[in-house]
C-alpha cells in the first residue's frame, strides 16, 4: 500500500504543473524547497533527537552564498550551491558542540540564539550582505544548457533536488549512521557503551540537518529571485520546526507531510479571507493537541489497531 | 438583427464586463495598520466609483490579496494576483515586498500604485511601477530644511527602526542633515515591534541634542514617544509622516502633544476635498484614516481618469504610458484630491504640509508647495 501511495504522489508532483498556473507552481516550489529544509531538521530533531531552532539560520546561509556569489561574484549556480552546503555543513557542525553540554531545552535557546545572531549578521553587515535593502535579481541557473527560468522548469529543478535529497537521506537513515543517530536519541549512555562514538554523531547530526539547509537555502534564493534577512529570522525556524512536529518527527515522510500543512494549508484556506490565519492557528493546535506524534504518528497508531 | 447581437452582447458579458482590480498588500502581520488602511482607501474609491457606473460602464472587481507583512508570501500572492490577470495592481505598502515583486510585475507589465517609500523603488527598472507618496528621497530634504531654517537645530538625536522603511529614511536623512551642517549627536537604531524604548531613550537624553528626530512605524514612534515624556526628554521632536499620523496620536494620548514634522498626505489638510474624503471614509470604516488610506483612494482614481478621459479604453501598457509626466488636477478628476504629477519614472510630486500635534490632533502649519513649482 505505502508503495502504492507513494507512486500516486510521485504522479501527482510529475503532473500538477502541467494543470497550474504560475502561482500553484510557485506555491509547490516553495513547498519541495521547504521540504528539504525539514528533512534536515528531522535528521537533526527526530533521528537524532537535537532540538534546534536554528534550521531558518542555515537556509538564509545557503541563500545569501547562492544570492551573492551569482548576482555580486557572478559565479556559475552549481559551485554556489556546493558551497552553500558545505559552508552550512561547517557552521553546523561547530554549533553541534553546545549539544554536547546541553540537552532539551537548553539546547533551544542556544539555537536560537543562533538563529538571531545570524539574523543580526544579514541585516546589520551591510558591506557582506547588502543589509535590509536585500540582494534582488538572483538568476535562475541552467542544466546542460537548458535554462530553467521558467517556473516550470524551475519547480521540476526543485523537484529533483528533493528526490535527490530524500534517497539520500533514506539511505543514511538506513546506514549505520542512522542508527547510531536513534541510538543516540534512545539512549546516549548505552550507545556509547556499545562504542557509539556519541559526540562524533550528535555533530554529524547537527551537520548534516544543517547542510540539508542550506541546499534548501541555494535553491531559495534563485526561486524567489531577491533575499533579505526578514524571511530568516526566527519565525522560520519554528514554522520548520512544526513541520517536522505535525507531520511526525522521526517518520521518514513527516516533513513531506509536514510541508503540506505548513505552506500549502494556509493557501488553501484563503477562501476564508480575514479569518483564515485564526482557522489555521486553531487546526493546528486542535492537531497537536489530538495527534501529539503528528499525522503519520496518527496513520502508524491506526493501522496497528 | 441589431437588437439580437445587443442581446448576444449582453448575454456574454461584455455590456456588463468588469475590470479585474488587484491589492497585495499587507493586511496581516507587523504593517497591518498601514497596509489596512492603504485597502479601505481602494475600497471606498471603487466602491464610489461603481456607484456611479463603473469605469468605462464596467463595474471594478477588487480582489485582495494578503501578503502577511512577509517577503515570501507577498512573492506568492503577487504571482496569484497577476494570474487573475488584473488591469491594475494596488500595493504592495511594505519597502520589501515591493522589490520582492519587482520582477515578476515588470514581466507581465501591469502597472501598479505602490504604498512603499523607500528611496530606491522607482530607480530599479520597473516602467510600470508609480508611487503613491513621496519617495523618501523628496520627504527628508522638506522636513531638513524645516529644522535648519525654523527650528534653527545645530545638532540632532536620531532614533529610527532598522527595517527597510527606517534604515532607507535614516540614509537619506543622515545625507540631508550632512549638506545642511547639522550635526547627528545620537544614531539610535531600534527594532521593529518593540515594546521598551527606556533604554534607548536615555541614549537620546544622554545625546543633548537640539533638537531629536523620530523615524519608526506608527506603533513604536507612539511608544518611543510615551518613553521620552516619561523620561522628561525634551525635544523639541521631529518626524516625517509616521510620527504625526492619526494612529500614532491616538496611541501615543497626550505624549504627542508638541509633535512637529512634515507630512506628506494628511486628512488634516486646509483642503475641502481632503477633508470630505476624511469624513466618508470615517463613515464607511468608522475610523479615522491615516495618509496610507488618501494614497490606496487617490491611485484608484488616478487609473481611473487616465483610463477613461485619456484613453477611452482598457489598455495597460498605455496607462503606464500616459501615466508618466502626467498631471491631474481636482477640477480634472476630483477624487484625485490634489494636484498631483507623475514623472518619467513614476516618481510623484504634489504639495505637502508641516504640521503639528496640538491637543490630541494635526495641524497643519504651513503648505509646502510642489518641487516643480
Amino acid at each position: 500500500m505505502g508503495i502504492g501511495i507513494l507512486a500516486l504522489a510521485g504522479a501527482f508532483l510529475l503532473v500538477a504543473p502541467l494543470g497550474l498556473k504560475p502561482y500553484g507552481i510557485f506555491i509547490l516550489s516553495m513547498w519541495a524547497v521547504m521540504t528539504i529544509a525539514a528533512i534536515g531538521l528531522n535528521l537533526t530533531l527526530g533521528y537524532a533527537g537535537q532540538i534546534s531552532l536554528a534550521q531558518a539560520a542555515f537556509v538564509g546561509i545557503g541563500a545569501y552564498v547562492t544570492a551573492w556569489l551569482t548576482t555580486k561574484g557572478a559565479w556559475p549556480f552549481w559551485p554556489t550551491y556546493a558551497l552553500g552546503f558545505a559552508s552550512c555543513f561547517a557552521v553546523g557542525w561547530i554549533l553541534g558542540y553546545p549539544a554536547l553540554r546541553v540537552q532539551h531545552h537548553y539546547l533551544a535557546f542556544v539555537t536560537l540564539a543562533f538563529n538571531t545572531l545570524v539574523y543580526l549578521v544579514f541585516r546589520n553587515e551591510e558591506w557582506l550582505t547588502n543589509g535590509i535593502y536585500g540582494i534582488s535579481n538572483v538568476p535562475r541557473p541552467s542544466l546542460f544548457g537548458f535554462s530553467l527560468k521558467g517556473g516550470r522548469e524551475f519547480y521540476y529543478f526543485c523537484l529533483a533536488n528533493l528526490v535527490f535529497v530524500s534517497l539520500a537521506a533514506w539511505w543514511l537513515i538506513r546506514s549505520p549512521w542512522g542508527r547510531a543517530f536513534v541510538a543516540v536519541r534512545e539512549n546516549p549512555i548505552r550507545a556509547l557503551s556499545l562504542g557509539v562514538d556519541t559526540r562524533r554523531y550528535t555533530l554529524m547530526a547537527f551537520a548534516i540537518g544543517a547542510g540539508l539547509g542550506g541546499i534548501s537555502g541555494a535553491l531559495y534564493a534563485p526561486l524567489t529571485q531577491f533575499v533579505d534577512p526578514t524571511p530568516f529570522a526566527l519565525g522560520l525556524s519554528l514554522n520548520l520546526l512544526l513541520m517536522v512536529v505535525l507531520g511526525g518527527s522521526g517518520y521518514f515522510f513527516g516533513p513531506f507531510l509536514g510541508a503540506i500543512v505548513a505552506v500549502l494549508l494556509p493557501e488553501w484556506l484563503r477562501f476564508a479571507q480575514g479569518y483564515y490565519l485564526m482557522g489555521y492557528a486553531v487546526l493546528v493546535m486542535v492537531m497537536m493537541a489530538f495527534w501529539p506524534t503528528g499525522l503519520l504518528g496518527l496513520a502508524d497508531r491506526l493501522l496497528k489497531k | 438583427m441589431r437588437g439580437l447581437i445587443a442581446v448576444l452582447l449582453l448575454l456574454s458579458g461584455s455590456a456588463f464586463g468588469q475590470v479585474k482590480l488587484a491589492y497585495v498588500g499587507e493586511i496581516s502581520g507587523q504593517l497591518a495598520v498601514s497596509g489596512g488602511n492603504f485597502r479601505d482607501g481602494i475600497i471606498l474609491a471603487v466602491e464610489e466609483i461603481n456607484a456611479r457606473g463603473g469605469m468605462l460602464k464596467q463595474k471594478l472587481d477588487l480582489t485582495l490579496y494578503d501578503t502577511q507583512t512577509n517577503p515570501g508570501v507577498a512573492r506568492a500572492q503577487m504571482q496569484k494576483a497577476i494570474d487573475g490577470e488584473p488591469y491594475t495592481i494596488f500595493g504592495p505598502v511594505l519597502s520589501g515586498n515591493v522589490k520582492v515583486t519587482l520582477e515578476i510585475v515588470k514581466q507581465a507589465e501591469v502597472p501598479q500604485f505602490i504604498g512603499g517609500e523607500a528611496a530606491d523603488l522607482v530607480t530599479l527598472g520597473n516602467p510600470y511601477m508609480f508611487r503613491t507618496s513621496f519617495g523618501q528621497q523628496i520627504g527628508m530634504p522638506k522636513i531638513a530644511n524645516y529644522i535648519r531654517d525654523e527650528l534653527k537645530a545645530k545638532s540632532i538625536a536620531l532614533i529610527w527602526v532598522n527595517n527597510d522603511f527606517g534604515k532607507a529614511g535614516r540614509d537619506q536623512l543622515l545625507r540631508v542633515l550632512k549638506e545642511r551642517d547639522i550635526r547627528l549627536a545620537a544614531d539610535v537604531s531600534t527594532e521593529a515591534g518593540q515594546v521598551d524604548f527606556a533604554a534607548d531613550v536615555v541614549k537620546l537624553k544622554s545625546a543633548n541634542a537640539d533638537a531629536v528626530f523620530v523615524y519608526s512605524n506608527e506603533e513604536e514612534c507612539a511608544r518611543i514617544m510615551r518613553e521620552a515624556r516619561k523620561q522628561g526628554l525634551k525635544g523639541p521632536f521631529v518626524g516625517d509622516t509616521t510620527l504625526l499620523s492619526q494612529k500614532t496620536i491616538e496611541l501615543a494620548a497626550e505624549a504627542a502633544n508638541g509633535v512637529v514634522g512634515h507630512v506628506g498626505l494628511t486628512v488634516d489638510a486646509p483642503i475641502p476635498e481632503v477633508k470630505a474624503f476624511g469624513e466618508r471614509f470615517q463613515k464607511r470604516f468608522k475610523y479615522k484614516p491615516d495618509h496610507n488610506g488618501l494614497k490606496g483612494y487617490t491611485a484608484v482614481y488616478a487609473m481611473r481618469y487616465v483610463t477613461e478621459k485619456k484613453l477611452g479604453k482598457l489598455d495597460r501598457k498605455a496607462l503606464a504610458k500616459t501615466l508618466h509626466g502626467l498631471t491631474i488636477t481636482p477640477k480634472e478628476e476630483p477624487g484625485i484630491l490634489m494636484e498631483t504629477t507623475w514623472n518619467d519614472v513614476g516618481e510623484i510630486d504634489r504639495i505637502s504640509f508641516l504640521a503639528e500635534v496640538v491637543k490630541g490632533q494635526q495641524q497643519i502649519v504651513k503648505v509646502l508647495p510642489k518641487l516643480g513649482k
